[in-house]
């Protein structure tokens, strides 16, 4: 059995350094700032062309998820590519931090696929989030003293963690980026309550196409949708933990999927060619992403 | 560790393993596909079918199946 998490990423001696130091130095070095994101940028595979437009700045995933639900001012924005700035490079199967540990950081997810994930008594995993650039976890874990679950690299990722004080700060100082943390969190919360119906209520063959529906809209959110092309960076065994499915199901699944002309997935790479009758098969309704609406104060 | 592919043959046809999973030894590789067989019989029970006319094929390289599993093998029927 593939065993995930076998080690974990140490936090950096960098995070004392103070709030008010981060801050003025990620506002001097944002200028400077902006050549690391070219590196998520993923060889286009069977003339699906991977995205090209992508404004060139750490962590501005969550700048466009932030900026979907709310007016941030240019201080606003340049305090969260601050906050990202000195992302780590986290490897493939790493832990970020796992069940019991105290929550010393809020995680937000720069490059690449990381998930909430829980291993069950009998070593099975159930993944009850993908977490994908722009997303962020823990928030308010502080609050709890340790956390519940495992959080855990699918793909190389980048991560920056953010120690609780800074993330409080920011909340205090400026309430256009509170209130829209609020609302990411709140969506995030939907998600799970999303995922919680599919898995009760839907089969396989529903599950899957109500996934991929929802990845569609997150990843058109953060600008890493092109022509219905995205890409799908993880594996079969993590959609199936995803799922509550063996990853046999979901091959077969995604076999049925493609033969009803609805996907098409090659190269870790997913094309959906008839979005409506894909968001049928899976009575998507996504309402519960709250796309398109405005915080409200 | 080992590679295996479960490669599945049923009503819908055949679906190649392209990924595989990584396991310690044939008896896990077994455990799987029975799993594996297991779910997929639950998920179409669900919708009123039953086909046991399914294998799965557990390849670890370019030889013969290591395992062939019937899916009348993978339950008990009283």
């Amino acid at each position: 059995m593939l065993k995930e998490a076998d080690e974990k990423i140490g936090t950096q001696p960098n995070r004392s350094i103070g709030v008010g130091e981060l801050w003025a130095g990620g506002l001097r070095k944002v200028g400077l700032a902006t050549q690391h994101l070219q590196s998520d940028q993923h060889l286009p595979s069977d003339g699906c062309q991977a995205p090209r437009s992508l404004a060139p700045r750490p962590c501005n995933r969550l700048v466009a998820r932030l900026e979907a639900v709310g007016n941030l001012s240019r201080d606003d924005r340049e305090a969260i590519h601050a906050i990202c700035r000195d992302a780590q490079a986290v490897p493939v199967h790493r832990s970020i931090i796992r069940a019991g540990e105290k929550p010393e950081h809020v995680h937000i997810v720069v490059e690449g696929w990381t998930a909430r994930a829980e291993t069950l008594a009998d070593g099975t995993r159930q993944i009850s989030a993908f977490l994908i650039p722009g997303d962020f976890c823990n928030l308010h874990a502080a609050i709890l003293g340790e956390v519940d679950h495992d959080l855990i690299a699918l793909t190389d990722a980048k991560v920056a963690f953010v120690p609780h004080e800074v993330m409080d700060d920011l909340a205090r100082e400026r309430p256009a980026l509170r209130d829209a943390l609020r609302w990411v969190n709140s969506v995030d919360e939907a998600v799970l309550r999303a995922w919680l119906s599919s898995i009760g209520r839907r089969d396989a063959y529903g599950r899957i196409a109500h996934l991929f529906c929802e990845l569609h809209a997150r990843m058109t959110l953060i600008g890493l949708v092109e022509h219905g092309c995205f890409d799908l960076p993880i594996t079969q065994e993590m959609l199936a933990d995803a799922q509550g499915l063996t990853p046999v199901h979901v091959n077969r699944t995604l076999q049925a999927l493609r033969g009803d002309g609805l996907i098409e997935l090659a190269e870790r790479r997913l094309t959906i060619l008839d979005m409506v009758g894909l968001q049928n098969a899976a009575g998507f309704d996504p309402t519960y992403l709250y796309l398109g609406m405005r915080a409200r104060r | 560790m080992t590679l295996y592919r479960f490669n599945l043959y049923n009503g819908i046809g055949f679906v190649a393993d392209e990924e595989g999973r990584e396991l310690p030894d044939v008896a896990a590789a077994r455990d799987e596909a029975l799993k594996a067989v297991r779910g997929i019989i639950a998920d179409e029970v669900l919708q009123g079918r039953l086909d046991l006319n399914g294998r799965i094929e557990v390849m670890d390289g370019e030889g013969p199946p290591v395992i062939t599993l019937a899916f009348a093998e993978a339950v008990e029927i009283a």
